[in-house]
Parts: structure tokens; sequence; C-alpha cells
């Protein structure tokens, strides 16, 4: 009898799982298991998906002396790098900042996580205009400090530098708000018997605070390591990729390869790597420390 | 007798009405078929098209027949043309139009009909048309496929598309500066370049030129201005690039020495920025499409209305004159469209001499000889004559508008021309570099299959 209600319970569990599993399947597996079966074929836009050519590996082979992929992969690695660093010291520093029900704490929150809230093309017209050379707000202001109009976007240097400080603009509340939940749910025992033995804010900060925020640091460091690596809207409206290479991302040139060169077979092989970049990379910090593996510890 | 009466009217009202649908039958009505017939159009929300959609109405109610437009930003009206162009069915738009690199590419998808089929019919081609009238130049560039090298007019060619919205090159400046700082217009690119670095060193606050400079399609484009007056080419006659050649990297060093002589900023621009810094004033002399001209004659974005000069594309050295750009847009029938002849007589009837000419005066472009040459139209569009003198020397040659050129531009010339453009690279090694991954591209896209088997 009362197997019968547990097996009951569990056909109906399935059955709720239906609807998740159906929606998973045709738009996560079909399209996933399509991009890695186009990887080798040709097919360009505009053809049926049945005159595609298989080519074996040919893409593949193409793609390791491809040099706009490798030098796309370095600069997304480098803009990983650099705007994953800077928001979590500026996030993490805002949170500690703002976690003590200082006056007018609310106030700044919500101004903190207004960027948070733009869309990503109103936010890539917003920072081209502000940094456009001849009419921009920012060689406004540095004119009148004396400083000489610079072409923000027109530079290698300093559109790579735009991109990294428009993505820290827009994505450093993501971090902020998640740290300040974080650091607002660590247990007050804790930190009240740190105080009591006498720690400065610094050993609070760092060998009690810091560590026990780990496993949502290392969740928010991966949540935002993966958006990185499909940050295309703001880019593709500042730069364009430009000038020449230098803020062509992958997730751009994956885009042109599609949609401007029309070889959809060959921009599968590249998506297909810029997944297996990001598999590699979140199982290593996954490895590094699992949050989940260390819930299930307790 | 009442009833006689009534039989006589009776049959003098059947009288009435018979002859005159025999009349009517009589009086010739290319529409009438077609009368009450929807058809829709995909046209870019561009200036050109805003302004002739306003003629609609009257094309209505002289045709019965119904059109609906469909507007979209112009980047992003060719994916959507793609979706109703694939359907194996009947797809949405009748009529379509294109920027004509494009051309190429829809036909070899098969997505436009021969507009020959329509030509040959009497009942639907009008005697009083004149093609000869349209722009030759720009009916071969947006039109014609299949001649020479596939998309230039040849014995093979077949026509596909009338143009719309079309366009080239002339040089446009400030008249009042020049005539300030007592400057001779220049006629070649030598007296451009130096006129350029002039106006930038002594006229304060102003720049000697604008460009395109965006990486991407915009500094090819910028660039493809340049290499046809030097007398350069994408390719030999047998697909093989040759952007290393001396007139390229010529044009490629004119192209720097223009954006060193543009407002800051100029490596990010498009299309409207270049316009925007001469409209704006702080350019003086701007090299591209005859577009700018209405432009400038706007107050909603020009401050230098009644200041503007143009003359015709610079040379280079001893030639006759400077090979301009051929662009723009054309429009076409989509061979999955429903109501074919239909749009074609709109089409007729929207490029027709007539209609031409008004839509000019409403600002629209106009596309026939006649509108241009017109000499009430050139007192009230001054840059009509040089448009005209123009278009003797206008190339449909100056960018190949093969299927692959979508592979070409942005994703490898436009890397290559911004690497050089911003001092990453040399002009020979980015150009070394870019005819190397371009003769890759064809290599895949088979150009190379025929010479590879030696006969």
């Amino acid at each position: 009898m009362l197997s019968s209600i547990k097996a009951r319970q569990i056909r109906i569990a399935y059955l709720f799982l239906l609807p998740a599993i159906i929606v998973f399947t045709l738009g996560l597996i079909v399209p996933l298991a399509n991009t890695f079966e186009l990887s080798f074929n040709r097919l360009s836009m505009g053809s049926r998906w049945e005159d595609r050519d298989y080519v074996g590996a040919d893409n593949y082979a193409r793609m390791v002396d491809d040099a706009h992929v490798l030098s796309s992969v370095g600069v997304t690695l480098r803009f990983a790098a650099v705007v994953l660093a800077a928001e979590l010291v500026i996030g993490m520093g805002l949170a500690l900042l703002l976690e003590k029900p200082i006056k007018g704490a609310a106030i700044f929150r919500t101004i903190f996580i207004l960027p948070l809230m733009v869309s990503p093309v109103a936010v890539g017209l917003i920072w081209r205009y502000l940094l456009d050379g001849r009419i921009g707000l920012v060689n406004h202001y540095l004119g009148l400090l004396g400083i000489p109009a610079q072409t923000w976007l027109g530079d290698p240097n300093l559109a790579f530098f735009s991109i990294v400080i428009t993505d820290i603009w827009q994505w450093t509340p993501f971090i902020f708000i998640i740290l300040l939940a974080g650091l607002q749910a660590l247990p007050s025992e804790v930190l009240e018997a740190s105080r009591i033995d006498g720690a400065n804010w610094f050993q609070m900060t760092f060998l009690i605070k810091v560590p026990m925020l780990r496993s949502i640091l290392l969740v928010t460091i991966l949540m935002r390591l993966i958006d990185v690596f499909r940050a295309l809207e703001v880019i593709f409206i500042m730069t364009f990729g430009g000038p020449g290479r230098s803020t062509q991302v992958l997730s751009l040139h994956i885009y042109k390869t599609a949609f401007t060169s029309q070889t959809l077979g060959y921009a599968s092989t590249i998506a297909v790597v810029l997944m297996f970049l990001m598999l590699v990379l979140s199982l290593g910090l996954l490895l590094f420390s699992n949050p989940l593996k260390e819930r299930a510890d307790f | 007798m009442r009833k006689r009466i009534l039989a006589v009217a009776l049959a003098l009202s059947l009288l009435a009405s018979l002859s005159a649908s025999v009349m009517a039958q009589d009086a010739f009505d290319p529409y009438a078929p077609y009368r009450g017939d929807t058809i829709v159009v995909s046209w870019p929300s561009l200036y050109h098209f805003q302004q002739a959609a306003t003629l609609i109405p009257q094309f209505e109610e002289e045709t019965g027949i119904n059109v609906e437009v469909d507007f979209l930003q112009y980047q992003a009206m060719k994916p959507a043309q793609e979706v109703e162009l694939q359907k194996p069915r009947t797809g949405e738009y009748d009529v379509v139009a294109w920027v004509v690199f494009t051309k190429s590419e829809y036909v070899i998808n098969g997505y436009l009909e021969p507009l020959a089929n329509f030509f040959v019919d009497p009942a639907l081609a009008d005697p009083s048309y004149m093609p000869e009238d349209l722009v030759p130049a720009w009916v071969e560039t947006g039109g014609v496929v299949g001649g020479t090298n596939a998309y230039l007019p040849g014995p093979t060619q077949a026509l596909y598309g009338l143009p719309f919205g079309a366009e080239t090159s002339i040089l446009v400046y400030r008249a009042d500066i020049f005539e300030e700082h007592d400057l001779a217009v220049p006629t070649t690119y030598d007296e451009m370049l130096s006129t350029a670095a002039y106006i930038t060193e002594n006229v304060d606050g102003v720049y000697g030129m604008t460009s395109r400079g965006a990486a991407g399609h915009q500094i090819v484009h910028g660039w493809l201005l340049h290499l046809s007056p030097y007398g350069g080419t994408i390719f030999d006659s047998s697909w093989e690039p040759v952007v290393t050649s001396p007139e390229a990297i010529a044009s490629l060093h004119a192209l720097k020495t223009i954006m060193d002589n543009s407002p800051p900023g100029v490596e990010t621009y498009g299309f409207g920025d270049q316009a925007n810094a001469f409209l704006q004033g702080d350019s003086a002399m701007y090299v591209d499409s005859h577009k700018v001209a209405a432009m400038t004659r706007d107050p909603n974005q020009s401050l230098v209305d009644g200041k503007v000069g143009y003359a015709l594309h610079p040379k280079v050295g001893d030639a006759e004159c400077g090979l301009s750009e051929t662009g723009g847009f054309a429009m076409g029938i989509p061979s999955n469209s429903a109501n074919q002849e239909a749009a074609f007589l709109f089409m007729q009837w929207m490029t027709s001499p007539r209609i031409d000419r008004e839509l000019a005066l409403i600002g629209g472009d106009p596309a026939r000889i006649s509108t241009l040459n017109d000499p009430e139209m050139q007192a009230m569009f001054p840059e009509y004559a040089v448009v005209v003198e123009q278009l003797e020397c206008a190339n449909p040659n100056w960018r190949p508008l093969i299927p692959e050129w979508g592979a070409l531009n942005a994703p490898i010339l436009g890397v290559y021309v911004s690497e050089f453009a911003t001092g990453a690279m040399s002009a020979e090694e980015a150009m070394a570099q870019a005819a190397e991954e371009i003769r890759a591209e064809m290599d895949r896209a088979g150009y190379y299959g025929w010479s590879s088997m030696g006969m």
C-alpha cells in the first residue's frame, strides 16, 4: 500500500518535471546538439539545413590557424580578468561600506543598482556618446580640467579601457547586491564573538567575513565569468570590435562569422570552442572550491 | 402603355450599361486586373524611402492597388527579408529594396524574379517608361547580375532590380571657408590632401576633412572610395586579390591622411557620424555619397545650409576623372511573391519619369538622367549638375559585388584597414595579411576550381 502510494508520488513528480524537461530539451539540448553537428559542416546563411555539406574536422583545422580566433580569445580572457578583478574589489568594498545601517544607506543602495536595470543596448549607446571624441561629455569635462581630448573609442588601448569601464559601471552593482545580501546573512554570533575577542576591522573583514562568504563569492564569480564570455551587445554598439581587433571578444567574432561572413558552420565551430573554454574555466573554479559540495558536507 | 414604357426603359438601361462596359474594355487600364489587391513592400527607414512612401496614396488612387510598407532600420531589413524570401511557398513581401552589395547573394539564393519576365509583357510594361533614361551606372550596380565577373554588365547579364535611392560620390566642401581663405577647390587627390592639412592647421575649430573610420564595413567603404580613383581593385581578372598593389597602398595612405585631418574620434565614425561632422561645421570637406547634399539643407540637422559647394570626386594624377562609387539601393520582386504583376506595376510607377521628378521635388533621390538634367531642378538642387557630370565617371566595379563580399568586407578588410589606420600595422603588412585571408576565403568558395584544372 505504502509503496504504491510512493510509486504514485514519484509518477506525479515526474509528471510535474515533464514540462521543464521538454523545455530544457527543446530549448537547450537540441540547439546545442545542432550547433555541435553544424560545427562539422559548411552552411551559409540563406541555405536550408538539408543543404549543409559535411566537411569533417576542416572547420576545426581552420580554426587552429585562424589569427582572428586566437586574438579574440586573448581579448576575451584579458577582458574577463580585468573586469572580474575590478568588479570584485569595488563590489566588495561597496558592500562592506553599506552593510551597516548608516543614514541614507537605502538611497545609496538604490542608486548603486540602477545601472543593472538599464538594457545593455542603452548602456552601449550612453557610453558611446559619453566617450565620443567630438561631442562626448567625458572629453568636455576633461577639457575643463585642461586635459586634451582623447579618442576613447578610436585608439586601440583606450577603446579596450573604455569597454572595461563600461562593464564595471554596469556589472559591479550585481556583485555588490549579492555580496551585500551575503554579508547581511552572516551569523551574528560569529561576528559578535570575534568582536568580543578583540578583532579589529581588518581581521573581521579578511579573516572572518570574506572566508565565510567564499561560497557566495565563488558562485558570483562563476555567474559573472559566464556573462563576460557572452558579452556582446555593449561592445557591438560601442566599438563593433574595433579599432582593428582591439575589442573583438570571442562572442562578437562568432556573431560576425555567422551573420556578416554568413558562414554558419564555421561560426558553430568557434561557438563549440567557446562553450568548451567556459566549461573548463567553470570546472576549474568548482574544483578549486565547490560551494554545493561544501553545503553537502554540513 | 405603362408596361411598354417600362420595357423600353429597361431595354435602354440595359443597352446603356452594355455599351459602358464595351467602352470600358476599349479604354485600356493596366491596373484594372489588380484593383483591390494589396502588395507589401519592404523598405529601409531612410529619408528617400520615407519621402517615397508619401506618394503611395497617390499610387493607390491612380491604380486601385493597395500598398503596405514594412519600414525597417536598414541593417535590420536584410535579416527580416531573408526570413520571408526563404519561404518555399508565398512570402510576405511583394517588393524588396536591397543595398547594392546584396544583389548577387539574393540572386544566387533564388530569391528574385528576373525583371525581363515583366518588361516583355505588353499588358504590364509601360511604353513611355524610358528605361534608357535611368542612370546606367546605377542600373548596373543595383540591378544587373550574371554579366562580367557575375556582378557587372556583360553579354550574359540579367536584370533583377531598378535603382531606387542610389548614390555616387562627390566632393562637398564649405564654400565660405574656401572663399575666406582664398583656397582653390581641389580637383586632384594631392590638392585635396594638402588643402585638408592647410585647413586643419589654419582654420580655428575646423578640420580639413571627415571620413568613415569605424572598424568593419565603414572603414572599408571609406577606403574603397579612394582605391577606385587611385586605379586599384580588390581582385584581378582571375580573382586573385591585389590589395597589396602600389595603387592600393597609396590609397590607404590617402585614407590615413584624410583621417589624420578629420575630427577626433574619426576611427569610430560610420556614415552618420562623418556626415554630422560636416553638417555641424567641424569639417570643411567631405568625399562620399551625394546624399549629404539634401541633409545640408535640412535645418534640423545642418548648420551649414547655404555655405556648401559641390565638385567632382577628385582624380589622381593625370587621370581623366575621379572614378566615383556607385551604391545605395535598388528594388525588385521576390520569386515567392503572390502579387508579382501588381508589384511590377508599383515599381514601374515609382521609378517612372513623372514620379522620379515628383519624388526629387520632395527630397527623394532621383534615378533618372532627365530629372538630374532638368534646369529647373538644378536651380533648386545645385548638386544635381555635379552628380550628372560625375556619373559619367562612376565606376560600377569599385567594389566586388560577389556573394562572398560579406565575408571579405567587414571580417577581413574591415579589420586590417582599421589595424593600419590606427597604427597597429603598416599598410604593406596589413594588406599582405588581408590578401592571404581573402584568397583562402575565395578558395573555399570555389573561385579557383576552374583555373586549377589547367585547361
